[in-house]
């Protein structure tokens, strides 16, 4: 039954993925409100889908790349909603639906094939590790598509742009004032950190009860993974100490990005954390 | 009955003579109560306004002086008045009234105010008892006209004012102006007016600085704000997220390194930098900075210059909305005035078959009440099918305007054309289609009615 609430779920995403170009880009509160009911329905059954699975799994832990997908997208739809809830910043939607779509797409085409079959991490903290984590990485994203977009908008209302003229920023009419998406970018950075602080205490204490122990944290994923880590402190330091904004937060938040994908392939050649590995 | 509008305009009239006429909105309802007691004006209402006032009434004939009305209560000589003034009838001054609501014939086309004031004077009128049935439907008709130019045209989207410009510009920075500081460098007209406009949308703390203390302390006192004395112009400047510079200085007061100080001490936070001075305050090199904007006068002047432009497109698009507006207002109408015609039609033939019924009831003797039921329904049926075709018919004609159609319907079935309501004050319905109305007896129909009879 979850596989049929997740492609309602799925159906209702690419809904909204279509409405919410029409609520930003022109501004018409009609479809606003479609996308927003069509979003927030989708994310009520993607919400039970994922619920549902877990229970009917018998487990309350993802451990599948279709569901860890699946959590992803429902992180990302998540936060996007509280986003807009928090700062009326429907724009960011753009993003966050369509990307929700996709993630979700591929799950719900059908079950997993491939699951961690080992028995040792069927531990329910796991599940502890695996969404703190997640939500961190979402946040992050967050984060760096908002700077993104505060560069885009700073250029824009520098370039003193003219109705109806031609130019490169002229399709960007759409973005949220550059304050709220500072607000939008450092909000969902600090929200990031405890989650990934937490999903990595989380991971360690898991790891040292594994048979391998301490030599678990010699794997190169599990470095990379504190790397990231350590640069996210910088990051949040040099924020908050020298009031960074504009460029130079959209390149840092950039570089954390940019780690912390290397962190998430590092799980295909990682010896020890990976789906399949014993 | 007649709809006559008078009045007088920013276009027609000089500011001394509207000034003269112009009727506060204390005095509004005793004014309009005035008007109200002219002879053969049966409803009435007044829209007074800095750009314009108007009297709008619906009269016994077109022949009713409201002109008249105009020179004695305001004691005005009528040949002072006579040239500036305009009067319109019937679907003119419907088309007049619809493109005053939706902004059309404002000084600056698109601004939302004066649907805001038709809407007052409207209230007014009808608290002080001079609006019922035809004055009413004509003013929602207007309103709804007005909604839907505004909701389907681009016609207010943008601002065309200076000031207005620098207010979205801060709002595309800051967001919500709420709490945000203002500095006012310099204390002239253009920056009190920004200024104004920017604490309307809830900035906060206002600081004045000017090179004469006196003029500062003047504006300060108007917006509760402080003055900074003219010498810590830069150590204050960094407190501010608005910087509105006019003085009269020769060389620019803000320089890039200013900037990067004020930008030092914020940790960053954007400074918006709205320079109305000429020579310029700020140097242009300031605004590559990143976190610091400015605009100066030329640029906000461009940005609304656009704006205006679009406006004046759009205001194209909103005359051919409000001469649909206007053409289904009259058609609505002159359906409505079809309506005596069609009661008369249908009570005609309701007479003819109770006559008939009654006639023929000694030959079919005693019937059941299923049979009589029967009987009954047999014969309304009959007569409903056979009125269905002339009715359309006059609906049709009606809703052409083809007032020779009507007449030759109305006499192949004997009904006169048209009716005025017994009743009075007139209920929604009768209006104003240009064409004359008799009299019918028991025309007291509406709308809903006429509905119901197809």
């Amino acid at each position: 039954m979850y596989l049929l609430w997740l492609r309602v779920a799925a159906i209702l995403y690419a809904a909204a993925s279509v409405a919410v170009f029409p609520a930003v880009l022109y501004s018409l509160s009609r479809w606003r409100k479609i996308c927003v009911h069509l979003g927030g329905l989708a994310l009520f059954f993607h919400f039970v889908s994922v619920v549902e699975m877990l229970v009917q799994a018998h487990r309350w832990m993802p451990v599948g790349v279709r569901e860890i997908e699946s959590l992803l997208g429902l992180a990302v739809a998540g936060l996007f909603f509280l986003v807009w809830w928090i700062y009326d910043a429907i724009s960011l939607g753009i993003f966050a639906l369509p990307v929700t779509f996709f993630l979700v797409l591929v799950p719900a085409l059908g079950p997993d094939r491939y699951t961690f079959p080992s028995e040792g991490v069927r531990v329910s903290w796991l599940v502890a590790h695996i969404a703190a984590l997640l939500i961190s990485y979402v946040a992050l994203a967050f984060s760096m598509l908002a700077s993104v977009l505060y560069l885009i908008q700073e250029q824009r209302i520098k370039s003193k742009l003219k109705p109806g003229q031609d130019s490169w920023w002229a399709p960007f009419e759409w973005l949220p004032p550059l304050d709220t998406l500072e607000r939008i970018a450092h909000a969902t950075l600090e929200f990031g950190f405890p989650c990934m602080t937490v999903g990595l205490v989380i991971g360690s204490v898991l790891a040292q009860e594994t048979p391998l122990g301490a030599s678990y944290f010699l794997d190169p994923k599990i470095i990379a993974a504190f790397i990231s880590w350590v640069v996210y402190v910088l990051l949040l330091l040099v924020r908050r100490s020298a009031g960074l904004r504009g460029r130079r937060a959209a390149y840092l938040s950039g570089a954390v990005f940019l780690v912390m994908i290397a962190v998430w392939a590092a799980n295909l050649f990682s010896h020890v954390h990976r789906y399949g590995a014993q | 009955m007649t709809l006559a509008l008078i009045g007088v305009n920013y276009k027609t009239a000089p500011i001394e003579l509207r000034e003269r006429i112009a009727i506060s909105r204390e005095e509004l309802p005793e004014t309009t109560r005035a008007l109200a007691a002219v002879p053969g004006v049966s409803e009435c209402m007044i829209v007074s306004t800095c750009n314009r006032v108007e009297l709008l009434a619906a009269v016994d004939s077109p022949e009713v002086d409201l002109t008249g009305f105009l020179h004695r209560y305001f004691g005005l000589d009528p040949a002072l008045l006579a040239p500036h003034i305009y009067e319109q009838h019937d679907q003119d001054a419907v088309r007049h009234l619809f493109r005053v609501a939706a902004s059309l014939d404002s000084m600056v086309v698109g601004e939302p105010q004066i649907l805001g004031q038709v809407k007052e004077a409207f209230a007014v009128a009808r608290a002080s008892g001079t609006v019922a049935g035809q004055l009413e439907h004509l003013l929602q008709s207007a309103f709804a006209a007005a909604k839907k130019v505004r909701s389907e045209t681009e016609i207010g989207a943008n601002s065309v004012s200076i000031a207005s410009v620098a207010v979205d510009l801060a709002r595309k920075i800051f967001g919500s102006l709420q709490g945000r500081t203002v500095f006012l460098v310099g204390a002239g007209k253009m920056s009190e007016l920004a200024a104004r406009h920017l604490v309307q949308q809830g900035a906060g703390a206002i600081l004045v600085s000017n090179r004469t203390q006196a003029r500062a302390q003047r504006m300060a006192d108007e917006f509760r704000g402080r003055v900074i004395p003219f010498e810590q112009l830069h150590q204050a400047a960094s407190e501010a997220d608005i910087v509105i510079s006019s003085t009269g200085a020769p060389h620019p007061i803000f320089r890039p390194e200013d900037g990067q100080a004020f930008l030092h001490r914020r940790r960053n936070r954007p400074m918006f930098f709205i320079d109305i001075a000429v020579p310029r305050d700020v140097d242009p090199a300031m605004g590559k900075l990143e976190g610091i904007f400015v605009y100066d006068i030329d640029d906000l002047q461009h940005v609304a210059a656009a704006h205006m432009a679009e406006r004046s497109r759009e205001a194209g698009d909103a005359e051919a909305l409000i001469a649909a507006e206007v053409e289904r207002f009259q058609q609505r109408q002159r359906t409505v005035n079809v309506a005596p015609a069609i009661v008369a039609l249908q009570r005609q033939a309701e007479e003819i078959r109770q006559a008939e019924l009654r006639r023929v009831q000694s030959r079919l003797g005693a019937l059941s009440a299923e049979q009589t039921a029967a009987v009954d329904a047999l014969t309304r049926g009959l007569v409903n099918k056979f009125l269905h075709p002339p009715m359309q018919a006059l609906k049709q004609a009606a809703r052409e305007g083809d007032s020779e159609r009507m007449e030759v319907l109305c006499d192949a079935w004997s009904v006169p054309v048209g009716a005025e309501r017994e009743a009075e004050p007139p209920a929604a319905g009768s209006g104003w289609t240009g064409g004359e109305t008799e009299k019918a007896e028991g025309a007291e129909v509406s709308e809903s009615s006429v509905e119901s009879s197809r």
